[in-house]
């Protein structure tokens, strides 16, 4: 007894220890996040002239209106395909001997640490008129003229999915691999056909890899900046491209501090909606 | 068996090879309508196998299985209509009691109103009943477990396969839902197929046992055929307690034969099989089979040999001994109390430890 009350420390005790070990941690966090963004927050209120015009101006003008379409329809399409492409990728690294597993997950990461640029630009070489794609469908008779793959959607799309994949397929291993097979097996014999078996068993149970990489994936297509800066055209811009555009080149930070601020808070939502989607679903 | 009832499984000569190790060799076996079969073996030696080869989650290397006298190889698992009992846990943690019970018949896409039926009257039967609304993980192991076999029987498979449902559980939580099991076995008449690998459990809850090493069935039969009639030294040594004394035959013959004890001492036996000269053999005897007195002269047992008592431990019913032979041997011997005459013998008292001949098991080694 006493021993075991000797171990309860007092709660406000264990914050305050942990609170001094953590306070670097904080500190950095409140030098570079929380002060920069409050002053970007306080100039996207205040910048030309106080109030909450630069919003406005962002959400009623259609140009930027576009932009911000353009933004979460590439981050939806993104997510989308990145789950679909990612989901049969992660459920063969789970059921593969580990050692063909092993190379697969080998070739993943590999193209996770090539530089970013270098494999936007390589897209770049391949989406080209006169590039291997184009000229590929051209010689097997598909096409005849060669189609735009840069300066549009498309390339942007195929683009980024190809950049998102790893990171849909981690977590997704790793909810994959969690799940017992007997549960799949037992599923089977109880008379499943294997499409019943993924719908009611694989899928329900996977969910939450499902959710936490593609949020995960979304979030990150919705500031993404390179491959659209690279792939895409003026008419394809992205919010990322925009927060760029109005602030080195307008140096217009009140409307760029704005749009930064937008993505924030729409990432935040989908945050709050992924944990108490959580919550909810939790089995306890 | 049941006569000439119709089997509901056959194994045909399985065989079940993964790379060098034969997991399963040559197993071969018929249940009957309503059977109660157990395949008895200690770990690794192909149980979980052969029921996966039934349930259709791994194929035979070479081999059949017969269900109604057809056999069901190219029968994917969902369309073989068995029902299954797994060792682990596998409820679906994201569906309650009763959708997990339902599960079968709902992708069978019975009427509402017919699952709903079925699901209470199968709880009903596991004495679940209260619990449809609770989630998995708000059940215990023996509660997850009779949700399962709910879960098995709830479409009416035509038989059960149940791979030691109980092992998880701890040892009175086991014994009080191996009645449960027995009770349910009754009043359903399902047949089982039931892999354990604790001997008592499967005495008590089988018909038929058949006992597992290295992937072949060493015997199959009753309980009683299994623990009076071993046929060989493992099922012998495998079903409860039994005594090894190393001999060799001093002289053969077709159904008696005299045995040469270590100590040289020779003792007339009764043989099931022709045993020849100065072959080694290993005689078997169960400790309750062999009674200890002071002196060697009495009437009945007629085979008696010197032992030194070691640890002698009353428990109730009867008295534990551990003696050791002449030749250093240490032997278990069970004495029910009251039946012999004496008060317990102390250890490092002499005497003589003494049993029938017909007792005596004799497997060539
Ligand atoms: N998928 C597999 N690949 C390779 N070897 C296997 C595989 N499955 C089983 N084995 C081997 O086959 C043999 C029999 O295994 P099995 O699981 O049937 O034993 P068991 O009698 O069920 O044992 P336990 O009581 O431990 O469950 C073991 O030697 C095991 O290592
Ligand atoms: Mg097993």
């Amino acid at each position: 007894m006493e021993s075991a009350k000797a171990f309860r420390v007092p709660r406000r005790a264990l914050w305050r220890a942990g609170a001094r070990e953590a306070s670097p941690a904080f500190l950095f966090l409140f030098l570079v996040f929380v002060v920069p963004l409050s002053s970007l927050l306080l100039r996207s209120v205040t910048d030309p002239v106080l109030g909450f015009g630069n919003y406005e101006h962002l959400l009623s003008d259609l140009t930027y209106g576009r932009v911000l379409l353009n933004t979460f329809m590439v981050a939806t399409v993104v997510t989308i395909v990145t789950l679909l492409l990612g989901y049969p990728v992660a459920w063969l690294l789970v059921i593969l001997p580990t050692r063909v597993s092993r190379w697969m997950l080998a070739i993943i990461l590999l193209s996770m640490w090539t530089n970013l640029v270098a494999r936007t630009y390589a897209w770049l070489v391949l989406f080209q008129r006169t590039g291997v794609i184009n000229r590929m469908l051209m010689e097997i008779g598909l096409i005849d003229t060669p189609i735009p793959l840069i300066g549009n959607l498309a390339g942007v799309t195929i683009g980024m999915t190809y950049i998102m994949l790893p990171f849909i397929v981690f977590p997704l291993q790793s909810s994959l691999a969690a799940i017992d097979p007997a549960i799949m097996q037992v599923a089977a014999i109880s008379g499943a056909r294997p499409y019943q078996v993924f719908f009611r068993v694989l899928l329900p149970l996977s969910l939450n890899g499902i959710c936490a990489g593609g949020l995960m994936v979304f979030v990150m297509a919705l500031g993404y900046y390179i491959t659209p800066a690279l792939l895409g055209g003026t008419s394809t811009m992205m919010l990322a491209e925009l927060i760029a555009v109005q602030v080195q080149s307008l140096l217009n930070w009140g409307l760029g501090s704005a749009a930064a601020f937008i993505l924030l808070a729409v990432t935040l939502a989908l945050y709050a909606l992924y944990a108490r989607g959580l919550g909810l679903g939790r089995i306890r | 068996m049941s006569g000439r009832a119709p089997c509901v499984v056959s194994l045909r000569n399985l065989v079940k090879r993964f790379g060098a190790t034969t997991a399963v060799d040559n197993v071969s076996l018929d249940v009957g309508e309503g059977e109660f079969l157990t395949f008895l073996g200690s770990s690794g030696s192909g149980k979980t196998t052969t029921l996966f080869i039934v349930a259709g989650f791994e194929d035979p290397t070479s081999g059949d299985v017969l269900v109604d006298g057809v056999s069901i190889l190219d029968v994917p698992p969902h369309l073989r209509n068995i029902g299954m009992v797994f060792q682990r846990y596998t409820l679906f943690p994201h569906l309650s009691v009763f959708e997990n019970v339902a599960f079968p018949l709902s992708v069978r896409r019975k009427p509402k109103a017919e699952i709903e039926a079925a699901v209470t009257d199968v709880l009903r039967l596991v004495r679940l009943e209260t619990y449809a609304d609770r989630r998995p993980n708000q059940l215990s192991g023996g509660q997850q477990q009779r949700v399962a076999l709910a879960r098995a029987l709830v479409y009416r498979p035509r038989f059960l396969l149940m791979d030691e449902p109980l092992a998880a559980l701890d040892k009175r939580l086991r014994e009080e839902i191996q009645g449960e099991i027995r009770r349910i076995h009754q009043e359903t008449g399902v047949t089982v197929l039931y892999v354990t690998h604790d001997q008592e459990e499967a005495l008590r809850l089988s018909d038929r046992i058949a006992v597992f090493s290295h992937g072949r069935i060493e015997q199959i039969g009753t309980g009683s055929d299994l623990y009076n009639a071993p046929r060989s030294a493992f099922v012998g040594g495998f079903i409860g307690n039994s005594n090894f004394i190393s001999c060799t035959v001093a002289e053969g013959g077709n159904d008696r034969c005299a045995i040469r004890m270590p100590s040289g001492q020779i003792c007339a036996i009764r043989g099931s099989s022709p045993m020849a000269t100065g072959q080694l053999v290993s005689l078997m005897i169960r400790p309750e089979r062999i009674g200890l007195s002071t002196t060697a002269s009495q009437a009945g047992p007629d085979c008696a040999i010197k032992v030194r008592i070691c640890e002698a431990t009353f428990l109730g019913e009867s008295v534990s001994y551990k003696v050791t032979t002449e030749w250093g041997q240490s032997l278990a011997i069970r004495e029910i109390t009251g039946k012999s005459q004496d008060v317990p013998l102390n250890s490092g008292v002499d005497a003589y430890a003494r049993w029938h001949s017909a007792d005596t098991h004799i497997f060539a080694t």
